[in-house]
């Protein structure tokens, strides 16, 4: 068995340290708490935890300030708690490096889960074939099939598919996406992007109109649904 | 005194201005007269002395005098006296009226020249005088239209004062008539209690559809005796008032002026009704952003006042349902214990978020006379039953009534009191306390009721207080909860304000401030 992971928690309410520290240690993760952004920054400097669960309304510094921070000297997984429910206060945590977001209010369960897929280890050497659903994306062959039959798909199509699938379960926010597949220039292009996974979910997906493999994120991006195996 | 002074200016202007026209008057003549036996005595009794040319330097003297004094008639008729007073008592036969030489006539001659040159350019004198007198009357009465115009708060103000010297100037019944549910109805009327006839009515109306005056019809022709204006301050044509007027009757030499002092109050008015609309409209815009203002804040606060219990809620909640078997019981109690205190919370935030919906649309808040004191006790009282821990003292003697609406007034001191327990340790004190008017405020301003909360704590930080003392309703600082931005609202929606400053004992003191009406001042 190996050493217990440890989550440190940022939030300025003590109900919530509360609960999540008790849902946190049930979970089997030792946790540490912090009431503000420097506390925070302070308690990863001394010791870095495996992942930290920021509150974006901090007293002291906004949370993605924090986060903004925190980028400078390491790539420490960060799940970004928000009860404000503007868009654009996420998708600016998520574009800083803020890895998933929760928004609150939220069942444990769902967080638990993104919590299990921050804690996994980054791919470091590419997977050859993604397999889900009935889908096999060969990312070496640029080849797709569905059932067993073989998909047409464009290259820029294959690109898309293949910067979701290589980080399924994690949102991708539209910036990043765009900045991936179509290079810097085209960040702002987000109806580009819409077409392109209304494409790829007509030629994938069972049911277009009900997606199960590329989610939406309502005006944040998009996710590749998390493998069946890694769910509670 | 604005009455008297029409009523004088009235007097005077109206004397017909063609003075060498003017018929002589009974006084004139006597005047004349003793002035032409005063002479006629004078020369008489040295008669012997003086030489007869000098006589009739006096004579002429005597008929000067009399043109320049009493008319050009007067003069004439001076004239042929002082002839007959000359000639009974130089001209040969002595003491008799008989005209004897053919030079008696040319001396009558040059006495009626004198007399009628005199007389006229006297009257041409007297019309210019008369002229520049009613200049100075037209004057005064559009200055004194206008002070009291400037001073007018209300579109009936308005109204009234136009009414009151449209009735001085024509001298005759003035009306004013607006539109009412579409329908155009008497809102003044001077002399008190005049009644429109049906044609003066249907004179008005047609001025108000058709947005043009509608002038009454001439003397001994059936029809409207008044003159209507429509009056408009707003934009639509059916926004507009309508003034009415008696006729300046026809033998006023002197209407003309007046039909221009009517015009140029009527384009005062205009302006005076045109400047309290777009007051009315800034003040209702200034209305609208405020409660916009206050939306935003509510929407901004609930994600914080609200999700922080329902996310400790869900998420124990779920915690318990899906971890429960590897929890300790400890564990399982607390967070019951949390869920219970997060419901809690929630009822109350729901409770003012009740209150601030309210609030927010302003014009629902229910203002009656209410003991500002009596709310007080109360708020504190349901703190002390709410925070049984709290040290909470009070030191409120009877308050002056204000009008405030109890509910939300006890809830702005309730949440400035929770304020306190929550952030800062040791006594609170809540007191109330009335104000004088501070030195050099406007006239209007009243006593202050200030109702305060004090407490031991660390003190406000800065841009709370910042923010409370603002007019804004923006959302404030991220610290402030949403009970610091309910008791604002209530604060702002009952003419008050809300101020933070340090105590000198360290803490934080909250004032409520509310305006003491005048009324109570008795």
């Amino acid at each position: 068995m190996t050493t217990r992971q440890t989550i440190l928690i940022v939030d300025d309410e003590p109900q919530i340290q509360r609960f999540l520290g008790h849902a946190l240690m049930a979970a089997g993760y030792e946790t540490r708490l912090a009431g503000n952004g420097s506390e925070a920054l302070a308690s990863i400097a001394a010791q870095e935890p495996d992942l930290m669960i920021l509150d974006l309304g901090l007293p002291d510094m906004n949370g993605k300030e924090v986060i903004e921070r925190l980028r400078l000297r390491s790539d420490l997984p960060v799940i970004v708690l928000s009860a404000h429910d503007q868009e654009m206060e996420k998708i600016m945590a998520l574009d800083l490096g803020a890895d998933d977001f929760v928004a609150k209010p939220f069942a444990i369960g769902e967080l638990l889960a993104r919590l299990r897929v921050g804690l996994r280890p980054r791919r470091s050497s590419r997977v050859e074939v993604i397999s889900q659903d009935g889908v096999v994306i060969d990312l070496d062959a640029h080849q797709v099939t569905r059932d067993g039959e073989q998909l047409r798909l464009t290259p820029k199509e294959f690109d898309l598919l293949a910067v979701l699938a290589s980080n399924a379960g994690r949102v991708m926010t539209h910036r990043r996406l765009l900045q991936q597949v179509w290079g810097p220039a085209h960040v702002d292009d987000v109806p580009y992007l819409r077409v392109f996974i209304g494409q790829l979910r007509q030629k994938l997906e069972a049911d277009p109109a009900r997606p199960s493999l590329i989610l939406t994120e309502p005006g944040i991006g998009y996710r590749w649904a998390q493998p069946e195996s890694g769910k509670t | 005194m604005n009455q008297v002074d029409t009523a004088q200016f009235k007097d005077a202007q109206f004397r017909d201005d063609r003075r060498w026209m003017t018929a002589p008057s009974l006084g004139g003549f006597l005047g004349a007269a003793s002035i032409l036996v005063v002479i006629a005595v004078t020369v008489g009794s040295a008669r012997q002395v003086l030489p007869e040319s000098i006589a009739i330097l006096l004579f002429l003297t005597a008929v000067l005098i009399n043109a320049a004094g009493f008319g050009f008639w007067i003069g004439i008729a001076s004239a042929f006296g002082a002839l007959a007073g000359f000639n009974f008592m130089y001209v040969e036969p002595h003491f008799t009226l008989h005209i004897a030489q053919p030079q008696d006539l040319i001396t009558l001659a040059v006495f009626l020249l004198a007399a009628s040159i005199t007389g006229l350019i006297s009257g041409r004198l007297r019309e210019q005088v008369d002229a520049a007198e009613a200049r100075a009357a037209a004057l005064e009465v559009l200055s004194q239209v206008s002070t009291e115009l400037a001073g007018a708060a209300t579109p009936s103000d308005v109204t009234r004062i136009a009414v009151r010297h449209l009735n001085a100037l024509s001298m005759g019944p003035a009306l004013a008539l607006g539109p009412v549910d579409g329908q155009l109805r008497l809102l003044a009327a001077v002399p008190e209690g005049y009644l429109p006839e049906a044609s003066e009515l249907e004179a008005a109306d047609n001025a108000w559809r058709r947005g043009r005056p509608e002038f009454a019809s001439a003397q001994g022709w059936s029809g409207s005796r008044l003159t209507f204006y429509p009056v408009n301050g707003g934009t639509e044509r059916k926004d507009a008032i309508v003034l009415g007027h008696a006729r300046i009757p026809a033998d006023r030499r002197n209407h003309g002026w007046r039909d221009q002092v009517i015009a140029v109050i009527m384009r005062q008015i205009t302006q005076a009704l045109q400047r309290l609309a777009l007051t009315e409209r800034a003040a209702a815009e200034r209305r609208r952003a405020t409660s916009e203002e206050l939306r935003a804040a509510l929407l901004a606060s609930l994600s914080h006042d609200l999700r922080t219990p329902l996310a400790t809620i869900l998420g124990s909640v779920t915690t318990l349902r899906q971890l429960g078997g590897t929890l300790s019981p400890e564990a399982q109690d607390d967070l019951l214990a949390a869920i219970e205190e997060e419901a809690e919370r929630l009822a109350r935030y729901v409770e003012k978020l009740l209150q601030l919906t309210r609030l927010q649309a302003g014009v629902e808040v229910h203002s009656t006379w209410v003991d500002a004191g009596d709310a007080a006790l109360a708020a504190v009282n349901r703190a002390r039953r709410a925070w049984p821990d709290a040290r909470i003292e009070d030191a409120i003697p009877p308050l002056p009534m204000i009008h405030a609406e109890a509910g939300l007034l006890e809830q702005a001191v309730f949440n400035l009191i929770e304020n306190a327990v929550k952030y800062a340790p040791g006594v609170i004190r809540v007191a109330g306390t009335v104000e004088a008017a501070p030195a050099g405020a406007e006239p209007g301003t009243g006593r202050v009721l200030v109702l305060s909360v004090t407490d031991r704590g660390r003190g406000l930080p800065g841009p709370i207080g910042e923010w409370l003392a603002s007019d804004s309703m923006t959302v404030g600082p991220q610290l402030t909860g949403l009970g610091l931005q309910i008791s604002k609202g209530i604060a702002l929606a009952f003419g008050g304000t809300i101020a933070a400053s340090h105590s000198a004992l360290g803490g934080a003191v909250l004032e409520i401030r509310l305006p003491v009406p005048k009324e109570q001042g008795a």
